[in-house]
C-alpha cells in the first residue's frame, strides 16, 4: 500500500477560529480519506484523536505531529494506517449498523428494481454482502427482504451472496450466533421473530438463513471473483478502505462487471470512490450515497 | 411556480381562493425593521462602514440581540472566545459574519413558533442549514460571492414562511401529502395550495424589495432552467437546497427519490460559472455536512425553546 502525504486544504464548515481542531489532526484526517477513501467529519474529529491517542499509546509516541510522521514517512507507515483504520472501525460490525443505508435501499433503490421492465422477465433479486465478516449483514438484509416479501416483493424470489476472505469468519456466519454486542440495534419485533435465544446468545432462525449462502472469496482472486455476476445491487462496506489503489480499482472493476446494468453499490458510511473509479456514477439517497453503474 | 407541476395541479376554487389570499399577505408579518437597512448597509465596502453603525442598526431590535450573542458564540459562525455584546461580537467576527448572523436571526424571527398543529423547527433549519452549505459550496466551487450565497441560502424559502402564517393548515396539508408520498414539498403544495413557495416567495420578495438576484433565486430554485437573471446564484441555491434535502437538512422528512448532482439542470449553468465544479468531490462535501447538523440542530433547537 503506498501511503501519500496528505496535500488537500483542511476543510470544514466551521470557520477558523482560535478553539479549531489541531492542524496535525486534519492533515491526518485528510491522509486517511486520500488513502483509504474514508472521511471523518469535523464531529467526529474527537474521537480520530482519541483513536490516535491508543495508536501513540502503542507505539510510545507523545505527540500528534510524531505520529503523524508513523504515518507517513516512518518504514512502517503502510503497516501502521491499517493499525489506524483498525482503530477507526473497530466495534462497528453489528445487526442494522447503517439504517440510513438500509431505509434508502428499501424505499428507493428497491422500488426502483421492482418496477424496472428489464426485470419483468425474472422477478428474482441477487444482493452480494461483499466483504460480510462475521454475517451481521447478510442477515440484516434476509430480514429485511423477508419483511418486503408480502408487499414490495410480492411475487418475487431472492439471494443473498454473502462472501468474506476470513474462513473462521465464514464459519461463524454459518453458525448463526450472535452476543448481545452486535444485536444491540436489533428491534424486539425482529428479534422475537427472526432470533431464538439460546444461553446469552441469539440464533438467527433457519427462514433467514435459508436465504443466504455463504463462501470464502479473496476479493484479489480474478476467476473467483468473475464467477459472481447478475447482482442487483453490492454492499462493500468498510473493506475496500484496507486497499491500494490498484486493488481497490481491480476490485471495483469486478464489481462493475458482477452489476446489473444501473446497479447499485453501497459502501461504508463516509465512505468514497472519488478518484478511484469513473465507470461509477455517484448518487445520493435519503440521507445514504450510493454508486451507480454508468453503461459503457 | 414549475411549469411541470403547475400542470399537475388542479386550480380547484379552493386553490384559487388560497392562491388569492396568499398574494395579498394580510397576515404575513411585516419585514423585520432592521433587516433591510443592515443588509443594504453591509454591502457596502468594507473601507466605509462604521463599526458603530453596525452595532447600533443590531442593537435596535432587542430581542434580535439576545440571539445574535447566541449565534456568534457558535462554531458554525467562527467563535473565538465568549462574546456578551455585540459590540465584542463585531469586533470578534468582522462585520461580514455578523451581517450573516443579524440576518438570519431576523429571518427566523419572523417563523411563527407554532403552526397549526405541527412544529416548523424544521423550516427554520433548512434555512440555516441552506445558507451555510450555500456558503462553503461557494468557497469551495471558487463562487466570487461566497456572503451572498449565504444570504440566498437564508432567504430562498421566504414563500414558505409566508404559508406558514396564511395558510398554515393548508400548508400542513402539503407537508403531508409530501411526507406520505415521499416527494418534494414544491409538488405537494402545487396540489393543495394551487400554488407554491416560490411563487408566493417572489410576492413576499417584492414587497419587501428584496434585490433582483435575491428574487431570481426566491422564484427559480425549484426550476433553474427557466430562471432568466442570475442563473448561477439559482443553480448554486438550488444545488445546496437539494443536497440539504437528501442530507436530513430537509423538511423534516425523506425525499424518497435518487439525485445525481451531475445531472441536475443546475449542474451545467453552475459550471459555466465555476470550472473548479467539474472535480468536485460531492462525497466528501455530504460527508462534511454531518458535522455542523449537530450544531445547526442545537443552535435552532435552543431558539425554538427560547423564542424571546
Amino acid at each position: 500500500m503506498t501511503v501519500l502525504a496528505a496535500t488537500t486544504a483542511p476543510s470544514k464548515f466551521s470557520e477558523p477560529s482560535a478553539s479549531a481542531p489541531n492542524p496535525t489532526l486534519i492533515r491526518i484526517r485528510d491522509l486517511i480519506y486520500q488513502v483509504a477513501g474514508i472521511f471523518q467529519p469535523d464531529n467526529k474529529l474527537r474521537m480520530l484523536e482519541e483513536r490516535c491517542g491508543r495508536r501513540m499509546h502503542a507505539l510510545r509516541v507523545s505527540s500528534l505531529k510524531d505520529y503523524c510522521d508513523h504515518l507517513t514517512i516512518k518504514p512502517s507507515h503502510q503497516a501502521e494506517m491499517v493499525n489506524l483504520l483498525n482503530e477507526i472501525t473497530i466495534g462497528e460490525t453489528c445487526f442494522f449498523r447503517n439504517q440510513p443505508q438500509l431505509d434508502a435501499l428499501k424505499t428507493v433503490v428497491l422500488t426502483h428494481i421492482v418496477a424496472a421492465p428489464a426485470k419483468a422477465a425474472r422477478r428474482h433479486l441477487r444482493i452480494w454482502s461483499a466483504g460480510c465478516s462475521t454475517g451481521e449483514e447478510p442477515y440484516t438484509l434476509s430480514m429485511m427482504l423477508l419483511e418486503e416479501a408480502p408487499t414490495r416483493l410480492k411475487g418475487w424470489t431472492f439471494e443473498i451472496v454473502a462472501t468474506d476472505l476470513n474462513e473462521r469468519s465464514i464459519a461463524h456466519c454459518k453458525a448463526g450466533n450472535y452476543r448481545d454486542y452486535s444485536t444491540r440495534n436489533v428491534t424486539p419485533y425482529f428479534r422475537q421473530k427472526y432470533f431464538t435465544a439460546r444461553g446469552d446468545e441469539l440464533c438467527v432462525n433457519p427462514e433467514v438463513k435459508a436465504k443466504v449462502s455463504f463462501s470464502r472469496v479473496n476479493m484479489l482472486d480474478a476467476p473467483r471473483m468473475s464467477a459472481l455476476k447478475g447482482m442487483d445491487v453490492i454492499l462493500c462496506c468498510n473493506v475496500l478502505i484496507y486497499f491500494d489503489l490498484d486493488s481497490k480499482r481491480q476490485v471495483i472493476r469486478h464489481f462493475h462487471d458482477n452489476l446489473l446494468p444501473h446497479g447499485h453499490l453501497f459502501l461504508g458510511h463516509a465512505e468514497s470512490l472519488y478518484g478511484v473509479n469513473n465507470e461509477f456514477r455517484l448518487v445520493h439517497l435519503p440521507s445514504a450515497t450510493a454508486y451507480v453503474k454508468e453503461e459503457k | 411556480m414549475n411549469p411541470a407541476t403547475m400542470q399537475n395541479a388542479p386550480r380547484s376554487a379552493m386553490a384559487q381562493s388560497l392562491s388569492k389570499k396568499l398574494k395579498n399577505l394580510d397576515q404575513m408579518p411585516t419585514i423585520p425593521a432592521v433587516l433591510l437597512p443592515l443588509m443594504r448597509y453591509l454591502e457596502r465596502p468594507v473601507e466605509q462602514m462604521e463599526l458603530q453603525q453596525v452595532v447600533s442598526l443590531i442593537s435596535q431590535d432587542e430581542s434580535l440581540v439576545t440571539k445574535c450573542l447566541s449565534m456568534a458564540n457558535s462554531p458554525l459562525f467562527g467563535r473565538s472566545k465568549e462574546v456578551d455584546t455585540i459590540h465584542g461580537a463585531v469586533i470578534a467576527l468582522g462585520m461580514q459574519r455578523m451581517r450573516d448572523i443579524a440576518v438570519s436571526c431576523s429571518v427566523l424571527n419572523l417563523m411563527p413558533n407554532k403552526a397549526a398543529n405541527f412544529n416548523p423547527t424544521a423550516f427554520w433549519e433548512h434555512s440555516l442549514g441552506c445558507a451555510l452549505v450555500c456558503r462553503e459550496f461557494a468557497r469551495k466551487i471558487r463562487y466570487p460571492d461566497p456572503g451572498k450565497a449565504y444570504l440566498a441560502g437564508l432567504l430562498h424559502d421566504v414563500g414558505i414562511v409566508a404559508h406558514l402564517w396564511i395558510v398554515p393548515q393548508e400548508f400542513q396539508s402539503a407537508v403531508q401529502n409530501a411526507q406520505t408520498q415521499g416527494i418534494a414539498l414544491h409538488e405537494a403544495e402545487a396540489v393543495v395550495l394551487g400554488t407554491d413557495h416560490c411563487e408566493t416567495g417572489s410576492i413576499v420578495g417584492a414587497r419587501w424589495h428584496l434585490t433582483s438576484d435575491l428574487l431570481a433565486v426566491i422564484g427559480s430554485h425549484h426550476a433553474v432552467a427557466g430562471a432568466t437573471s442570475h442563473r448561477d446564484l439559482v443553480a448554486l441555491v438550488s444545488l445546496s437546497d437539494l443536497l440539504c434535502r437528501m442530507s436530513g437538512l430537509g423538511y423534516g422528512y425523506p425525499e424518497a427519490r435518487e439525485v445525481s448532482f451531475i445531472e441536475e439542470p443546475g449542474f451545467s449553468v453552475l459550471l459555466q460559472e465555476c470550472p473548479a465544479l467539474l472535480d468536485f468531490d460531492w462525497a466528501r462535501f455530504t460527508f462534511e455536512l454531518e458535522a455542523y447538523m449537530e450544531e445547526v440542530h442545537r443552535l435552532v433547537g435552543a431558539f425554538y425553546r427560547n423564542p424571546n
